[in-house]
């Protein structure tokens, strides 16, 4: 089983978009959502639930007011300023238990919180999708992208399914880390730009430190096509491989307010079709040459 | 009477940095500070002239096991809630990915054969913005996970500033919650799609579960709201303004020159969201 999973550090560079229409275009594949903080790829997915799924990032504090004899000890002992004057801010609690362990009078407890829920889902042509929604104001959410993908990836081999696309979360910190995790192949989704090309250049700094392979996609070219040659040449340099470029398309945000993908307009999957061929080639390794070379 | 505005989103590329450093801008006579909070991907001082760059290191603290005095009895492992210490029989194993450095398994340990020690984890760096004020901005170190203490450094710079801008990280998890809290009014830039209604919808639920103030802004304005403002009237927050959607503002923002110029009527568009915020808060 091969796992493919599109980041670009930078958000709103068009991820859903691509991992909705190389969804699309795969023959046989199951689809994961890892943004569990902004889950964007039902929309265009419209999946029908199957199966429904809690999700507890950890605890949080409560104090029993009764027991409590003021000694400021959880106070104290605090490192994220959770508890002032006996109160928890549930907010800032982590859920390390830390209060509760070293209060003398047993006061406080650690309860487990409902922060989420992730789904398992059917989408046309009978395929499987997982994906999740984590709570405003919850942590943890590399937590959750790990459960999402332990389901995807156990659901992949139970149905002999060789491919899994992921949609991947912006940044390059904890989320980012725990959708890493097994990862074959990295579509980097560059947008034409000064942020684009400095985030594009983090976030495969940390595919290298993680020996990942990576492929380039360059989405809305046409909006900075100086930048989109920086970019083209930026991959070059670093001999990352180069799958294509899309211009901007006012279609992705049709699609995306109809449910569709990109690569439902005729097109527009004529041109995604060679990239995500490309990047097929590439994270299977069959060919060599798979991909455009400079 | 100070005012710290945080620039919030929910969605990736909505517009956040443009929205913060072309406020930061346009209030050059107020002297503001500017926090680039979005240390995963800090991009303000893209964006802004900074000069005089000071470097600051961010740490936090990791257990280390003494093995002279380690009984290897196990509470370390027992008491740490994110499964970040294993004992074996002779050794203890260290996870720092897993560590959220709470302080547990040192202050718990009967043997009192665990310290603490510094671990660098990113930076914060301060600058002057050539006649329009200061910026402070968080840069988290690749490889690392925890955002929040990054974050919480550079906000600590924020001493004494009169007026703040806080450009936040996407999300409206751990890292945006510790970016907006505290702020007098969160500014959120959405754009008119169904992924930036959906996200905009989680980004007010954030605001109220902190208790912050919030407005709205449309970023890439077409005629064509998307449903944004039925959910706003749904919130009762209310729409400050409207950026309309230009290829040349695109293309100006793009190579990191001033949006303003780009976008004579942006200038406006700004003065008057700043204005409801004032108004607001009084």
């Amino acid at each position: 089983m091969k796992e493919i999973l599109l980041l670009s550090g930078k958000g709103g560079t068009g991820k859903t978009s691509l991992t909705a229409s190389f969804v699309s275009l795969a023959e046989s594949c199951l689809v994961a959502d890892y943004d569990v903080d902004a889950t964007n790829l039902p929309i265009l997915l419209r999946p029908s639930p199957v199966s429904e799924h809690e999700y507890s990032s950890g605890k949080k504090a409560v104090i029993d007011q009764e027991k409590c004899t003021h000694c400021g000890l959880c106070e104290m002992v605090c490192r994220f300023e959770a508890i002032t004057d006996e109160q928890v801010d549930n907010l800032a609690c982590e859920g390390c238990a830390y209060c509760s362990r070293i209060c003398p009078v047993e006061a406080i407890d650690t309860l487990p919180q409902p922060s989420g829920r992730w789904f398992e889902g059917k989408i046309h042509p009978d395929r499987t999708f997982f994906y999740a929604e984590l709570r405003p104001g919850e942590e943890n959410s590399g937590k959750l992208v790990a459960e999402v993908k332990n389901a995807a990836r156990l659901s992949c081999q139970q149905q002999n399914i060789p491919l899994l696309i992921a949609d991947g979360p912006p940044g390059i910190g904890c989320p980012v880390n725990s959708a890493l995790v097994g990862v074959d192949l990295v579509v980097l989704v560059g947008e034409p730009s000064i942020s684009g090309l400095r985030d594009l250049q983090r976030i495969h700094q940390l595919l290298k430190m993680r020996e990942i392979k990576s492929i380039l996609v360059i989405n809305k070219y046409d909006l900075q096509s100086d930048w989109a040659g920086a970019m083209e040449k930026w991959a070059q340099q670093t001999q990352v491989d180069y799958a294509g470029k899309i211009p901007y398309d006012p279609l992705f945000i049709k699609a995306a307010r109809e449910g569709k993908t990109p690569a439902d307009y005729p097109d527009l999957r004529a041109l995604i079709a060679p990239i995500w061929q490309r990047i097929l080639e590439k994270a299977i390794g069959a060919t060599g040459d798979g991909c455009l070379s400079f | 009477m100070s005012l710290t505005i945080s620039v919030a989103s929910g969605k990736g590329g909505t517009g956040k940095t443009l929205v913060a450093t072309a406020l930061t801008r346009i209030l050059a006579d107020q002297c503001p500070l500017i926090i680039d909070t979005d240390v995963e991907e800090p991009n303000a001082a893209l964006f802004l002239p900074v000069s005089n760059l000071q470097v600051e290191p961010v740490h936090r603290l990791l257990p280390v096991i003494d093995d002279d005095m380690c009984t290897y009895c196990g509470i370390c492992a027992e008491v740490c809630e994110f499964g970040a210490l294993t004992v074996l029989p002779q050794q203890v194993l260290v996870f720092p990915e897993l560590c959220h450095s709470c302080g547990a398994c040192a202050g718990l340990c009967p043997e009192r054969a665990i310290s603490e020690e510094n671990s660098l984890i990113g930076q914060v760096e301060t600058g002057s913005i050539n006649g329009m004020g200061q910026l402070v901005a968080g840069r988290l170190n690749i490889g690392e996970s925890l955002s929040p203490p990054v974050i919480k450094a550079a906000k600590k710079k924020q001493a004494g500033a009169d007026l703040t801008i806080i450009d936040c990280p996407p999300g409206t998890t751990c890292p945006m919650i510790e970016a907006v809290r505290d702020s007098d009014y969160c500014l959120l830039v959405t754009e008119p799609t169904p992924f930036g209604k959906h996200d905009l919808a989680l980004a007010l639920e954030a605001c109220k579960l902190l208790g912050v103030e919030a407005g709205i802004i449309i970023n890439r304005w077409q005629g064509e709201d998307n449903g944004i403002i039925d959910l706003a009237e749904r919130f009762g927050t209310p729409i400050l303004g409207y950026i309309p959607f230009s290829f040349e503002l695109a293309k100006a923002y793009a190579q990191g020159q001033d949006p303003l110029k780009a976008m004579p009527e942006l200038g406006g568009v700004l003065e008057r969201v700043f204005r409801q915020i004032k108004e607001s808060r009084s």
